[in-house]
């Protein structure tokens, strides 16, 4: 199977769904991106509207956009969160995902036994996860710490676990928002390298950040959002790290 | 966009199906849920057994005075870990949802597999209490195994009918945030309506009405019948599994229409 996303004319629009409360009316709108039609309780965003583009094996794409432009949106739909409510899309591969560095993280408990949790909530095997056990933690250079609690651990700590775990089992397809332009310049310089080692094993990554450097160093195509729609999709001359 | 009853249908279904094969997260899960509830403390999980015996220990002295209900503290003990084990399982399912808003916005887990989550982590802890539940009788009544079967065949009907019902408060709760207060009042009310320390005396009128019409009766009766009287309570076993099949169908219905749109509210 080749690994391959594809979307055509793929929109996303949902009904703002004002939690039932006995609350007064807020008439605030709602923090999020995309376009707002209706009023009163029938209110719809339209988060992405007609957005078509095409990655294959390799590819590297830099989503771009200012905040609401959709960007987050796109890369849950590409996980698989969301799904899309008009056009189609079609991806073949196995999904990883990097949004929130603590997310599926437990601060109580150890590095090693979020890395067992962490695997279990990708899908992985308990074979899977003990024999990449090893690998997560010289990647991610914690030494003792791994068995310190998680929430003893820095941001840089933290971050170089998570992208420890989501990339050791080499996902087909790898998505990232932002928060890899965060960490010391040595992880980022090692981020970087397995990023390319992932693409080049056929794989591929999709970042959303507003860093035009790291757009620029890590991806081969960029797709550039505006209000939910595509206002650019085209090659980037290549720049490794 | 409105769904089809089929696709209301096919939805749940993948939904549930998904949830029980993802059973090592939802146990891995559970397990260190517990484990955080009582990490710093010397005793443990074995606060919960403390808990419970200070609980019915404190109702068996203010309520049992001159009390005329036959093995008053057993028909309490037992009354008590019933109602604890459902009223904590509502409680902590309406939230749920808005709770796990991390992980629904950030992850592909099924909703179930929260529901499972929670649904494991209630027997985890209901089986803790439920061992001073069994010391107790063992000291009060000392029934016998058949006894002790026919009220764990009533507890296994509870257990079953759990992830239906976390499913429908958790999602309440997601689309209805107000649910939580509603819930927590009428569950602190309900402790007193539900005949937990009280019976009714076949004289008509309010009390006899709280006692029929109120469905936790029944799930009471069904485990503390057998241990307090030596009774399979049949009318109330097929009344208990009437209602859990009803709540597993809603269950089901709900979640097949609204998986989707709740991580858009939650």
């Amino acid at each position: 199977m080749t690994v391959s996303i594809k979307a055509q004319s793929v929109g996303l629009r949902y009904r703002i769904l004002r939690p039932l409360t006995l609350r007064p009316k807020d008439k605030r709108l709602l923090k999020t991106g995309g376009t707002i039609s209706g009023s009163g309780r029938r209110q719809h965003v339209q988060a992405l509207e007609d957005v078509s583009f095409e990655l294959s094996a390799g590819d590297r794409l830099g989503l771009v956009g200012a905040n609401g432009a959709g960007k987050t949106t796109l890369l849950k739909m590409l996980y698989g969160i969301m799904e899309p409510t008009s056009g189609s899309l079609s991806i073949s591969g196995r999904v990883d995902a990097l949004f929130n560095i603590n997310l599926g993280f437990r601060p109580e408990a150890t590095g090693r036994r979020n890395i067992e949790l962490r695997g279990l909530i990708n899908g992985w095997t308990r074979q899977q996860i003990e024999e990449a056990m090893p690998e997560i933690i010289e990647f991610s250079e914690l030494g003792d710490f791994i068995d310190m609690p998680f929430k003893s651990y820095s941001q840089g700590m933290a971050a170089r676990l998570a992208f420890s775990v989501a990339t050791t089992l080499t996902p087909e397809i790898l998505l990232m928002d932002e928060w890899i332009g965060a960490g010391d310049a040595a992880f980022q310089k090692k981020a970087g390298e397995r990023m390319n080692a992932l693409t080049g094993q056929a794989g591929i990554v999709v970042l959303a950040s507003h860093n035009d450097k790291l757009i620029r160093r890590v991806c081969n195509k960029v797709l550039v959002l505006e209000k939910g729609r595509v206002k650019k999709f085209a090659p980037l001359e290549k720049k490794r790290a | 966009m409105r769904m089809t009853l089929q696709e209301v249908f096919k939805g749940a279904l993948a939904e549930i199906a998904s949830g029980f094969r993802r059973y090592p997260v939802w146990v891995a899960l559970a397990r260190e849920s517990i484990g955080d509830q009582h990490r710093r403390t010397t005793l443990g999980p074995l606060w919960l057994v403390l808990n419970y015996f200070l609980f019915a220990g404190a109702f068996v002295v203010v309520f049992g005075h001159r009390n005329e209900i036959e093995n008053f503290p057993a028909y309490v003990a037992t009354g008590l870990y019933v109602w604890l084990l459902m009223s904590e399982t509502i409680n902590m399912a309406v939230p749920l949802f808005r709770r796990e808003a991390n992980y629904i916005k950030g992850t592909t887990l099924p909703l179930f597999v929260y529901v499972m989550r929670l649904a494991m982590q209630t027997v985890i802890r209901g089986a803790y209490s439920g061992a001073g539940w069994i010391v107790l009788m063992l000291f009060l009544v000392q029934p016998s195994l058949e006894q002790w079967l026919m009220a764990f065949a009533g507890l296994a009907v509870i257990v079953l009918a759990l992830p239906a019902v976390i499913t429908i408060f958790a999602l309440l709760g997601a689309f209805f945030p107000d649910f939580e207060f509603i819930t927590g009042n009428l569950v602190r009310v309900g402790m007193f309506l539900t005949p937990i320390f009280w019976i009714h005396g076949n004289d008509g009128g309010l009390r006899q009405m709280l006692y029929e019409y109120n469905p936790f009766t029944h799930f009471l009766a069904i485990v503390r019948q057998p241990i307090i009287s030596g009774e399979l309570p049949v009318m109330e076993l097929v009344l208990c599994l009437g209602i859990s099949a009803f709540a597993w169908v809603l269950a089901f219905f709900l979640l097949g229409a609204l998986r989707k749109k709740v991580v858009f509210v939650v």
